[in-house]
Protein backbone atom coordinates (compact mmCIF):
# COMPACT_ATOMS: atom_id res chain seq x y z
CA UNK A 1 0.00 0.00 0.00
CA UNK A 2 2.83 2.18 0.61
CA UNK A 3 4.49 1.64 -2.68
CA UNK A 4 1.12 2.49 -4.33
CA UNK A 5 0.47 5.55 -2.48
CA UNK A 6 3.24 7.59 -3.22
CA UNK A 7 2.62 7.32 -6.81
CA UNK A 8 1.17 9.77 -9.73
CA UNK A 9 -1.91 10.14 -10.88
CA UNK A 10 -3.28 11.42 -13.72
CA UNK A 11 -5.79 14.45 -14.17
CA UNK A 12 -8.53 12.44 -15.91
CA UNK A 13 -8.52 10.18 -13.03
CA UNK A 14 -9.52 12.61 -10.17
CA UNK A 15 -11.76 14.49 -12.76
CA UNK A 16 -13.97 11.40 -13.65
CA UNK A 17 -14.05 10.52 -9.48
CA UNK A 18 -14.89 14.03 -8.50
CA UNK A 19 -17.51 14.63 -11.39
CA UNK A 20 -19.39 11.28 -10.25
CA UNK A 21 -19.09 12.25 -6.51
CA UNK A 22 -20.44 15.82 -7.23
CA UNK A 23 -23.41 14.26 -8.81
CA UNK A 24 -24.18 11.71 -6.08
CA UNK A 25 -23.55 14.62 -3.54
CA UNK A 26 -26.18 16.71 -4.94
CA UNK A 27 -28.37 13.62 -3.70
CA UNK A 28 -27.97 14.11 -0.36
CA UNK A 29 -30.45 15.55 1.97
CA UNK A 30 -30.35 19.32 1.88
CA UNK A 31 -29.88 20.91 5.62
CA UNK A 32 -33.88 22.71 5.10
CA UNK A 33 -35.22 19.06 4.63
CA UNK A 34 -34.31 18.35 8.87
CA UNK A 35 -36.63 20.38 9.89
CA UNK A 36 -39.42 18.28 7.54
CA UNK A 37 -38.06 15.59 9.07
CA UNK A 38 -38.10 16.38 13.18
CA UNK A 39 -41.81 17.09 12.55
CA UNK A 40 -42.76 13.65 11.35
CA UNK A 41 -43.05 10.41 12.89
CA UNK A 42 -41.31 7.09 12.40
CA UNK A 43 -43.36 5.98 10.00
CA UNK A 44 -43.43 9.23 7.97
CA UNK A 45 -39.71 9.26 7.50
CA UNK A 46 -39.62 5.99 6.34
CA UNK A 47 -41.77 7.31 3.66
CA UNK A 48 -40.19 9.65 3.00
CA UNK A 49 -36.72 8.09 2.60
CA UNK A 50 -38.41 5.92 -0.11
CA UNK A 51 -38.33 9.16 -1.66
CA UNK A 52 -34.74 9.49 -1.26
CA UNK A 53 -31.70 7.59 -2.18
CA UNK A 54 -32.60 4.92 0.43
CA UNK A 55 -35.25 3.42 -1.54
CA UNK A 56 -33.74 0.59 -2.47
CA UNK A 57 -32.67 -0.43 0.96
CA UNK A 58 -35.94 0.07 2.96
CA UNK A 59 -37.85 -2.38 0.21
CA UNK A 60 -35.44 -4.48 0.28
CA UNK A 61 -35.68 -4.81 3.83
CA UNK A 62 -39.03 -3.73 4.87
CA UNK A 63 -40.48 -7.64 4.61
CA UNK A 64 -37.78 -8.61 7.56
CA UNK A 65 -37.89 -5.05 9.80
CA UNK A 66 -39.78 -2.71 10.69
CA UNK A 67 -40.18 0.83 12.41
CA UNK A 68 -36.55 2.11 13.82
CA UNK A 69 -34.87 -1.07 13.25
CA UNK A 70 -35.92 -0.80 9.28
CA UNK A 71 -34.67 2.57 9.16
CA UNK A 72 -31.24 1.51 10.91
CA UNK A 73 -31.01 -1.71 8.75
CA UNK A 74 -31.20 0.00 6.04
CA UNK A 75 -28.66 3.48 6.58
CA UNK A 76 -26.44 0.86 7.74
CA UNK A 77 -26.72 -0.92 4.21
CA UNK A 78 -26.90 1.75 2.09
CA UNK A 79 -23.80 3.83 3.37
CA UNK A 80 -21.52 0.46 2.60
CA UNK A 81 -23.32 0.34 -1.07
CA UNK A 82 -22.14 4.12 -1.30
CA UNK A 83 -18.96 3.55 -0.15
CA UNK A 84 -18.49 0.13 -2.49
CA UNK A 85 -19.61 1.88 -4.84
CA UNK A 86 -17.11 4.73 -4.68
CA UNK A 87 -14.22 2.11 -4.89
CA UNK A 88 -16.01 0.50 -8.03
CA UNK A 89 -16.16 3.79 -9.96
CA UNK A 90 -12.45 4.81 -8.57
CA UNK A 91 -9.66 3.21 -10.32
CA UNK A 92 -5.91 3.79 -10.01
CA UNK A 93 -4.72 6.23 -7.05
CA UNK A 94 -8.24 7.67 -6.46
CA UNK A 95 -9.34 3.94 -5.37
CA UNK A 96 -6.26 3.23 -3.63
CA UNK A 97 -6.64 6.36 -1.08
CA UNK A 98 -10.57 5.46 -0.71
CA UNK A 99 -9.76 1.86 0.11
CA UNK A 100 -7.48 3.18 2.39
CA UNK A 101 -9.79 5.67 4.49
CA UNK A 102 -12.96 2.80 4.00
CA UNK A 103 -10.29 0.13 6.18
CA UNK A 104 -11.82 2.62 9.01
CA UNK A 105 -14.73 0.43 8.39
CA UNK A 106 -13.15 -2.94 8.94
CA UNK A 107 -12.11 -2.13 12.19
CA UNK A 108 -15.40 -1.11 13.57
CA UNK A 109 -16.70 -4.44 11.79
CA UNK A 110 -13.41 -6.05 13.43
CA UNK A 111 -14.79 -4.50 16.52
CA UNK A 112 -18.57 -5.31 16.55
CA UNK A 113 -17.53 -8.92 16.08
CA UNK A 114 -15.31 -9.44 18.76
CA UNK A 115 -17.11 -7.56 20.99
CA UNK A 116 -20.59 -9.38 19.58
CA UNK A 117 -19.02 -13.09 20.57
CA UNK A 118 -17.69 -12.02 23.64
CA UNK A 119 -20.94 -11.07 25.20
CA UNK A 120 -23.38 -13.72 23.40
CA UNK A 121 -24.97 -11.70 20.97
CA UNK A 122 -26.44 -13.51 18.00
CA UNK A 123 -25.05 -13.34 14.33
CA UNK A 124 -27.76 -11.74 12.90
CA UNK A 125 -27.48 -9.01 15.60
CA UNK A 126 -24.12 -8.84 15.21
CA UNK A 127 -24.52 -8.65 11.17
CA UNK A 128 -26.92 -5.51 11.52
CA UNK A 129 -24.29 -3.48 12.44
CA UNK A 130 -21.84 -4.24 10.21
CA UNK A 131 -20.80 -1.60 7.48
CA UNK A 132 -18.52 -4.38 5.13
CA UNK A 133 -16.94 -1.02 3.02
CA UNK A 134 -13.20 -1.59 3.71
CA UNK A 135 -10.58 -3.67 2.65
CA UNK A 136 -12.62 -6.73 3.60
CA UNK A 137 -15.56 -7.56 1.70
CA UNK A 138 -19.17 -8.98 3.51
CA UNK A 139 -18.35 -12.64 2.73
CA UNK A 140 -15.42 -12.36 4.65
CA UNK A 141 -17.30 -11.18 7.60
CA UNK A 142 -20.31 -13.43 7.57
CA UNK A 143 -17.15 -16.35 7.33
CA UNK A 144 -16.00 -14.49 10.57
CA UNK A 145 -19.55 -14.83 12.48
CA UNK A 146 -19.39 -18.17 11.55
CA UNK A 147 -16.32 -18.89 13.85
CA UNK A 148 -16.96 -20.27 17.09
CA UNK A 149 -14.30 -18.71 19.35
CA UNK A 150 -12.43 -15.36 19.09
CA UNK A 151 -9.57 -17.70 18.80
CA UNK A 152 -10.58 -18.60 15.61
CA UNK A 153 -11.35 -14.97 14.44
CA UNK A 154 -8.65 -13.60 15.55
CA UNK A 155 -6.41 -16.21 13.90
CA UNK A 156 -8.27 -15.23 10.65
CA UNK A 157 -5.82 -11.97 10.64
CA UNK A 158 -2.93 -13.61 11.19
CA UNK A 159 -0.08 -12.17 8.91
CA UNK A 160 -2.00 -8.42 8.68
CA UNK A 161 -0.15 -5.94 10.46
CA UNK A 162 -2.82 -5.15 13.13
CA UNK A 163 -2.84 -8.93 14.06
CA UNK A 164 -0.69 -8.87 16.71
CA UNK A 165 -2.95 -5.88 18.41
CA UNK A 166 -5.63 -8.46 17.89
CA UNK A 167 -3.48 -10.85 19.59
CA UNK A 168 -3.47 -9.40 22.77
CA UNK A 169 -7.15 -10.25 23.43
CA UNK A 170 -6.29 -14.14 23.66
CA UNK A 171 -3.82 -12.97 25.98
CA UNK A 172 -6.09 -11.45 28.50
CA UNK A 173 -6.08 -7.93 27.46
CA UNK A 174 -8.80 -6.10 28.12
CA UNK A 175 -11.47 -5.54 24.52
CA UNK A 176 -11.21 -1.30 25.34
CA UNK A 177 -7.54 -1.32 25.12
CA UNK A 178 -7.43 -3.68 22.08
CA UNK A 179 -10.12 -1.41 20.58
CA UNK A 180 -8.41 1.67 21.13
CA UNK A 181 -5.33 0.20 20.02
CA UNK A 182 -6.63 -1.03 16.54
CA UNK A 183 -8.14 2.72 16.30
CA UNK A 184 -4.73 4.23 16.85
CA UNK A 185 -3.12 1.35 14.28
CA UNK A 186 -5.80 2.90 11.70
CA UNK A 187 -4.85 6.57 12.14
CA UNK A 188 -1.23 6.10 12.63
CA UNK A 189 -0.78 3.32 9.73
CA UNK A 190 -2.05 6.63 7.18
CA UNK A 191 -0.75 9.08 9.33
CA UNK A 192 2.80 8.10 9.34
CA UNK A 193 3.14 7.50 5.61
CA UNK A 194 5.67 9.98 3.47
CA UNK A 195 3.51 11.94 1.18
CA UNK A 196 5.75 11.75 -2.14
CA UNK A 197 3.32 13.19 -4.09
CA UNK A 198 0.66 16.01 -3.44
CA UNK A 199 -2.16 14.31 -4.29
CA UNK A 200 -0.98 11.69 -1.24
CA UNK A 201 -0.20 14.70 0.85
CA UNK A 202 -4.03 16.15 0.49
CA UNK A 203 -4.95 12.86 1.65
CA UNK A 204 -2.66 12.20 4.65
CA UNK A 205 -3.11 15.64 6.04
CA UNK A 206 -6.93 14.98 5.85
CA UNK A 207 -6.55 12.07 8.38
CA UNK A 208 -3.86 14.08 10.22
CA UNK A 209 -6.61 17.02 10.87
CA UNK A 210 -9.05 14.03 11.46
CA UNK A 211 -6.88 13.09 14.21
CA UNK A 212 -6.53 16.75 16.07
CA UNK A 213 -10.40 16.34 15.98
CA UNK A 214 -10.20 12.80 17.53
CA UNK A 215 -7.64 14.09 20.10
CA UNK A 216 -9.34 17.11 20.85
CA UNK A 217 -12.38 14.68 21.62
CA UNK A 218 -10.88 12.17 23.31
CA UNK A 219 -8.86 14.79 25.84
CA UNK A 220 -11.78 17.26 26.16
CA UNK A 221 -14.12 13.96 26.70
CA UNK A 222 -11.78 12.11 29.41
CA UNK A 223 -11.02 15.67 31.27
CA UNK A 224 -15.15 16.21 31.53
CA UNK A 225 -15.08 12.94 33.53
CA UNK A 226 -12.02 13.58 35.62
CA UNK A 227 -9.84 11.33 34.36
CA UNK A 228 -6.18 11.84 35.15
CA UNK A 229 -3.42 12.50 32.97
CA UNK A 230 -1.62 9.28 32.60
CA UNK A 231 -4.99 7.67 31.67
CA UNK A 232 -5.61 10.27 28.71
CA UNK A 233 -2.09 9.95 27.06
CA UNK A 234 -2.15 6.15 26.02
CA UNK A 235 -5.47 7.31 24.67
CA UNK A 236 -4.02 9.82 22.24
CA UNK A 237 -3.07 9.22 18.73
CA UNK A 238 0.53 10.40 17.03
CA UNK A 239 1.00 12.55 13.97
CA UNK A 240 -1.76 14.74 14.30
CA UNK A 241 -2.06 18.18 12.18
CA UNK A 242 -1.53 20.47 13.98
CA UNK A 243 -1.25 19.45 17.41
CA UNK A 244 1.55 17.40 17.52
CA UNK A 245 1.63 14.47 19.99
CA UNK A 246 3.53 16.17 22.64
CA UNK A 247 1.19 19.28 22.54
CA UNK A 248 -1.69 17.14 23.00
CA UNK A 249 -0.01 15.12 26.33
CA UNK A 250 0.34 18.78 27.70
CA UNK A 251 -3.25 19.63 27.57
CA UNK A 252 -4.43 16.03 29.32
CA UNK A 253 -2.05 17.74 32.09
CA UNK A 254 -4.27 20.82 32.37
CA UNK A 255 -7.33 22.01 33.35
CA UNK A 256 -10.61 22.65 31.27
CA UNK A 257 -10.08 26.58 31.15
CA UNK A 258 -6.35 26.13 30.66
CA UNK A 259 -6.92 23.66 27.76
CA UNK A 260 -9.22 26.30 26.15
CA UNK A 261 -6.28 28.99 26.36
CA UNK A 262 -4.36 26.40 25.16
CA UNK A 263 -5.98 25.74 21.88
CA UNK A 264 -7.46 28.86 20.88
CA UNK A 265 -5.37 29.02 17.86
CA UNK A 266 -5.76 25.64 16.42
CA UNK A 267 -7.60 25.60 13.67
CA UNK A 268 -9.93 23.11 14.89
CA UNK A 269 -11.01 25.89 17.55
CA UNK A 270 -14.30 28.48 16.09
CA UNK A 271 -16.91 29.44 18.89
CA UNK A 272 -15.51 26.40 20.75
CA UNK A 273 -15.10 28.24 24.42
CA UNK A 274 -19.08 28.50 25.16
CA UNK A 275 -19.66 25.04 24.33
CA UNK A 276 -16.83 23.50 26.31
CA UNK A 277 -17.42 25.17 29.11
CA UNK A 278 -21.14 24.71 29.30
CA UNK A 279 -22.54 21.85 27.19
CA UNK A 280 -22.39 18.23 27.70
CA UNK A 281 -19.39 16.28 25.91
CA UNK A 282 -21.95 15.06 23.07
CA UNK A 283 -22.34 18.93 21.80
CA UNK A 284 -19.05 19.47 22.14
CA UNK A 285 -18.95 16.47 19.62
CA UNK A 286 -20.92 17.76 17.64
CA UNK A 287 -19.30 21.16 17.40
CA UNK A 288 -16.07 19.62 16.20
CA UNK A 289 -17.59 17.29 14.05
CA UNK A 290 -18.94 20.17 12.59
CA UNK A 291 -16.21 22.07 12.58
CA UNK A 292 -14.19 19.46 10.74
CA UNK A 293 -17.15 18.93 8.34
CA UNK A 294 -17.40 23.01 7.32
CA UNK A 295 -13.65 22.84 7.07
CA UNK A 296 -12.97 19.87 4.51
CA UNK A 297 -16.47 21.41 2.05
CA UNK A 298 -13.67 24.72 1.86
CA UNK A 299 -10.98 22.64 1.65
CA UNK A 300 -12.43 20.50 -1.09
CA UNK A 301 -13.64 23.42 -3.45
CA UNK A 302 -10.29 24.88 -2.89
CA UNK A 303 -8.78 21.92 -4.82
CA UNK A 304 -11.46 20.41 -6.43
CA UNK A 305 -9.31 18.22 -8.67
CA UNK A 306 -7.89 15.77 -5.40
CA UNK A 307 -9.05 13.15 -3.11
CA UNK A 308 -10.66 16.19 -0.83
CA UNK A 309 -13.86 16.41 -2.58
CA UNK A 310 -14.41 12.36 -2.11
CA UNK A 311 -13.31 12.48 0.81
CA UNK A 312 -15.43 15.46 2.53
CA UNK A 313 -18.73 13.68 0.79
CA UNK A 314 -17.72 10.62 2.39
CA UNK A 315 -17.58 12.63 5.65
CA UNK A 316 -21.03 14.55 4.89
CA UNK A 317 -22.33 10.87 3.58
CA UNK A 318 -21.56 9.72 7.70
CA UNK A 319 -22.97 12.50 8.91
CA UNK A 320 -26.25 12.10 7.00
CA UNK A 321 -26.64 8.58 8.23
CA UNK A 322 -26.09 9.71 11.57
CA UNK A 323 -28.66 12.31 11.88
CA UNK A 324 -31.20 10.47 9.94
CA UNK A 325 -30.04 7.57 12.51
CA UNK A 326 -30.66 10.22 15.18
CA UNK A 327 -34.00 11.28 14.19
CA UNK A 328 -35.02 7.68 14.10
CA UNK A 329 -34.47 6.67 17.58
CA UNK A 330 -34.74 9.91 18.79
CA UNK A 331 -38.11 9.76 18.07
CA UNK A 332 -39.10 6.24 19.01
CA UNK A 333 -37.86 7.21 21.84
CA UNK A 334 -40.27 10.32 22.03
CA UNK A 335 -37.42 12.78 22.40
CA UNK A 336 -38.69 17.01 22.27
CA UNK A 337 -37.76 17.85 18.68
CA UNK A 338 -36.01 20.65 19.46
CA UNK A 339 -33.78 18.09 21.54
CA UNK A 340 -33.25 15.93 18.93
CA UNK A 341 -31.99 19.03 16.66
CA UNK A 342 -29.51 19.90 19.07
CA UNK A 343 -27.77 16.58 18.39
CA UNK A 344 -27.51 17.07 14.76
CA UNK A 345 -24.64 17.96 12.93
CA UNK A 346 -25.95 19.77 10.20
CA UNK A 347 -23.77 21.03 7.51
CA UNK B 1 -72.48 -7.18 83.52
CA UNK B 2 -69.76 -8.75 84.79
CA UNK B 3 -68.49 -6.84 87.22
CA UNK B 4 -67.74 -7.02 90.92
CA UNK B 5 -69.90 -4.08 92.64
CA UNK B 6 -67.69 -2.98 95.70
CA UNK B 7 -66.03 0.50 96.17
CA UNK B 8 -62.89 -1.37 95.51
CA UNK B 9 -63.53 -2.21 92.38
CA UNK B 10 -65.22 1.19 91.14
CA UNK B 11 -61.80 3.04 92.49
CA UNK B 12 -59.80 0.51 90.05
CA UNK B 13 -62.06 1.12 87.23
CA UNK B 14 -62.01 5.04 88.00
CA UNK B 15 -58.36 4.77 87.83
CA UNK B 16 -58.48 2.75 84.49
CA UNK B 17 -60.74 5.36 82.93
CA UNK B 18 -58.50 7.76 83.63
CA UNK B 19 -55.79 5.98 82.54
CA UNK B 20 -57.44 4.96 79.27
CA UNK B 21 -58.59 8.79 78.16
CA UNK B 22 -55.07 9.89 79.03
CA UNK B 23 -54.00 7.28 76.45
CA UNK B 24 -56.90 7.97 74.16
CA UNK B 25 -55.36 11.60 73.94
CA UNK B 26 -52.20 10.31 73.18
CA UNK B 27 -52.92 7.88 70.66
CA UNK B 28 -55.05 10.82 69.05
CA UNK B 29 -52.04 12.97 69.11
CA UNK B 30 -50.40 10.26 68.00
CA UNK B 31 -52.17 9.17 65.23
CA UNK B 32 -53.03 13.49 63.46
CA UNK B 33 -49.06 13.68 63.93
CA UNK B 34 -48.33 10.47 61.90
CA UNK B 35 -51.05 11.99 59.60
CA UNK B 36 -49.15 15.61 59.26
CA UNK B 37 -46.02 13.45 58.97
CA UNK B 38 -47.66 11.20 56.59
CA UNK B 39 -48.33 14.14 53.84
CA UNK B 40 -45.44 16.05 54.06
CA UNK B 41 -43.39 12.37 52.99
CA UNK B 42 -46.70 12.16 50.19
CA UNK B 43 -45.30 15.93 49.03
CA UNK B 44 -41.76 14.23 48.69
CA UNK B 45 -42.86 10.98 47.20
CA UNK B 46 -44.83 12.93 44.51
CA UNK B 47 -41.69 14.81 43.82
CA UNK B 48 -38.99 12.28 43.73
CA UNK B 49 -41.40 10.27 41.69
CA UNK B 50 -41.85 12.54 39.17
CA UNK B 51 -38.25 12.89 39.30
CA UNK B 52 -37.75 9.45 38.77
CA UNK B 53 -40.25 9.26 35.46
CA UNK B 54 -38.02 12.10 34.62
CA UNK B 55 -34.52 10.76 34.91
CA UNK B 56 -36.01 7.39 33.17
CA UNK B 57 -37.20 9.49 29.92
CA UNK B 58 -33.72 11.05 30.37
CA UNK B 59 -32.43 8.15 30.06
CA UNK B 60 -34.30 6.19 27.30
CA UNK B 61 -33.18 9.25 25.54
CA UNK B 62 -29.43 8.83 25.94
CA UNK B 63 -29.74 5.13 25.62
CA UNK B 64 -31.32 5.97 21.80
CA UNK B 65 -28.61 8.71 20.76
CA UNK B 66 -25.70 6.13 22.44
CA UNK B 67 -27.39 3.17 20.27
CA UNK B 68 -27.60 5.50 16.73
CA UNK B 69 -24.12 7.01 17.44
CA UNK B 70 -22.24 4.22 18.41
CA UNK B 71 -24.31 1.22 17.43
CA UNK B 72 -26.86 -1.52 19.11
CA UNK B 73 -24.11 -3.92 19.45
CA UNK B 74 -21.87 -1.50 21.06
CA UNK B 75 -24.46 -0.20 23.54
CA UNK B 76 -25.83 -3.61 24.16
CA UNK B 77 -22.22 -5.00 25.18
CA UNK B 78 -21.09 -2.37 27.17
CA UNK B 79 -24.59 -3.23 29.31
CA UNK B 80 -23.82 -6.60 28.87
CA UNK B 81 -19.89 -6.19 30.41
CA UNK B 82 -21.21 -4.89 33.48
CA UNK B 83 -20.13 -7.34 36.26
CA UNK B 84 -20.84 -5.32 39.00
CA UNK B 85 -24.64 -5.66 40.81
CA UNK B 86 -25.65 -2.67 42.42
CA UNK B 87 -24.89 -2.49 46.14
CA UNK B 88 -26.44 -0.45 48.94
CA UNK B 89 -26.63 0.12 52.67
CA UNK B 90 -29.82 0.07 54.75
CA UNK B 91 -30.04 2.08 57.62
CA UNK B 92 -33.08 2.80 60.22
CA UNK B 93 -34.67 5.93 61.00
CA UNK B 94 -37.23 6.38 63.67
CA UNK B 95 -40.11 8.59 63.05
CA UNK B 96 -42.66 8.88 65.86
CA UNK B 97 -41.74 5.79 66.50
CA UNK B 98 -41.83 3.99 63.56
CA UNK B 99 -38.56 2.34 61.91
CA UNK B 100 -38.29 3.50 58.59
CA UNK B 101 -35.42 2.50 56.34
CA UNK B 102 -32.71 4.76 54.73
CA UNK B 103 -31.33 3.60 51.70
CA UNK B 104 -27.71 4.23 50.85
CA UNK B 105 -26.26 3.29 47.46
CA UNK B 106 -22.48 2.41 46.79
CA UNK B 107 -21.11 4.02 43.60
CA UNK B 108 -21.16 1.67 40.98
CA UNK B 109 -19.56 3.62 38.10
CA UNK B 110 -16.27 2.44 36.97
CA UNK B 111 -13.13 4.69 35.86
CA UNK B 112 -12.69 5.05 32.21
CA UNK B 113 -9.66 2.78 32.99
CA UNK B 114 -12.07 -0.13 34.10
CA UNK B 115 -14.71 0.32 31.25
CA UNK B 116 -15.19 -2.42 28.93
CA UNK B 117 -14.61 -0.06 25.58
CA UNK B 118 -12.67 1.93 23.85
CA UNK B 119 -12.43 5.53 24.32
CA UNK B 120 -11.08 6.97 20.60
CA UNK B 121 -14.08 4.63 18.49
CA UNK B 122 -16.68 5.62 20.32
CA UNK B 123 -18.90 8.86 21.26
CA UNK B 124 -19.64 10.69 24.91
CA UNK B 125 -23.07 9.74 24.24
CA UNK B 126 -22.44 6.51 25.88
CA UNK B 127 -21.21 7.74 28.71
CA UNK B 128 -23.63 10.25 29.08
CA UNK B 129 -26.34 6.89 28.83
CA UNK B 130 -24.07 5.51 31.19
CA UNK B 131 -24.72 8.66 33.56
CA UNK B 132 -27.84 9.15 33.02
CA UNK B 133 -28.46 5.46 33.87
CA UNK B 134 -26.87 5.97 37.10
CA UNK B 135 -28.85 9.12 37.73
CA UNK B 136 -31.87 6.43 37.84
CA UNK B 137 -31.05 3.68 39.97
CA UNK B 138 -30.74 6.66 42.34
CA UNK B 139 -33.76 7.96 42.06
CA UNK B 140 -35.51 4.31 41.78
CA UNK B 141 -33.60 3.97 45.53
CA UNK B 142 -34.66 6.88 46.56
CA UNK B 143 -38.41 6.02 45.75
CA UNK B 144 -38.19 2.31 47.08
CA UNK B 145 -36.97 4.21 50.35
CA UNK B 146 -39.97 6.86 50.74
CA UNK B 147 -42.05 4.22 49.14
CA UNK B 148 -41.60 1.88 52.52
CA UNK B 149 -41.79 4.98 54.74
CA UNK B 150 -45.09 5.44 53.37
CA UNK B 151 -46.32 2.27 53.73
CA UNK B 152 -45.01 1.89 57.31
CA UNK B 153 -46.83 5.13 57.90
CA UNK B 154 -50.18 3.91 56.75
CA UNK B 155 -49.82 0.99 58.28
CA UNK B 156 -49.00 2.48 61.66
CA UNK B 157 -51.76 5.32 60.98
CA UNK B 158 -54.08 2.29 60.49
CA UNK B 159 -53.06 1.10 64.29
CA UNK B 160 -53.25 3.76 66.08
CA UNK B 161 -56.61 5.15 64.79
CA UNK B 162 -58.02 1.49 65.28
CA UNK B 163 -56.79 1.63 69.18
CA UNK B 164 -58.07 5.02 69.46
CA UNK B 165 -61.79 4.17 67.85
CA UNK B 166 -61.74 1.07 70.30
CA UNK B 167 -60.70 3.41 73.02
CA UNK B 168 -63.30 6.02 72.45
CA UNK B 169 -66.49 3.88 71.32
CA UNK B 170 -65.37 0.23 72.92
CA UNK B 171 -62.82 0.07 76.02
CA UNK B 172 -64.27 3.46 77.79
CA UNK B 173 -67.58 3.32 77.18
CA UNK B 174 -67.84 -0.15 78.57
CA UNK B 175 -65.25 0.96 81.58
CA UNK B 176 -67.67 3.90 81.81
CA UNK B 177 -70.91 1.61 82.00
CA UNK B 178 -69.15 -0.74 84.52
CA UNK B 179 -68.64 2.09 86.67
CA UNK B 180 -72.00 3.75 85.57
CA UNK B 181 -73.45 0.30 87.18
CA UNK B 182 -71.24 -0.31 90.34
CA UNK B 183 -72.12 3.06 91.52
CA UNK B 184 -75.56 2.81 90.84
CA UNK B 185 -75.41 -1.09 92.76
CA UNK B 186 -73.58 0.86 95.46
CA UNK B 187 -76.51 3.30 95.75
CA UNK B 188 -78.69 0.44 95.57
CA UNK B 189 -76.88 -1.25 98.43
CA UNK B 190 -76.97 1.87 100.31
CA UNK B 191 -81.05 2.25 100.35
CA UNK B 192 -81.55 -1.30 100.73
CA UNK B 193 -79.65 -0.66 103.95
CA UNK B 194 -81.34 2.18 104.93
CA UNK B 195 -83.99 0.39 104.58
CA UNK B 196 -83.20 -2.13 106.74
CA UNK B 197 -82.23 -0.35 108.81
CA UNK B 198 -85.62 1.76 109.09
CA UNK B 199 -87.34 -1.46 109.44
CA UNK B 200 -85.15 -3.21 112.14
CA UNK B 201 -85.96 0.84 113.71
CA UNK B 202 -89.47 0.21 113.22
CA UNK B 203 -89.81 -3.72 114.59
CA UNK B 204 -87.61 -2.78 117.95
CA UNK B 205 -89.77 0.56 118.52
CA UNK B 206 -92.69 -1.71 118.53
CA UNK B 207 -91.34 -4.45 120.09
CA UNK B 208 -90.62 -1.95 122.93
CA UNK B 209 -93.96 -0.45 122.84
Amino acid sequence: MISKIIKRTKISEWAYIVARVRVMKRKLIPRDEYAKLLNMDLNEIARYLEETEYKKEIDELAFRYSGVDLIDHALSLNLSRVYSKLIRISKGLPRDLIVLYLRKWDFWNIKNILRGKMFGFTNEEIEATLVPAGEFDEDFFKSLLAKESIEEIVNAFRGKPFYSILEKILHGSKLSDVEDELDKFYYTSIAGLSAESLDAKYFIDFIRMEIDIVNMKTILRLKKEGVPAEEIIPKIVPYGYQLTEDEARKLAAMELEEIYKAIENYWFVRDLREVVMTQPMSKIENALTRIWAERMIKKASNYPLSILPVLSYMLLKKIEVDNLRIIARGKESGMEVEDIREQLVIV
Amino acid sequence: MDVQPTRMELIKLRRRIAMAKKGHALLKMKRDGLIMEFRTILEDAKRVIDEMVQRYREAQEKLALAMAADGVVAVKSIALSVDKEPSFTLKRKNIMGVVVPVIKREVVRKSVAERNYGVIGTTARIDEAVEAYEALIDAILEVAEIETTLKRLIEEIERTKRRVNALEFRVIPSMEDAARYITFKLEEMDRENIIRLKKIKGKKEKAEA
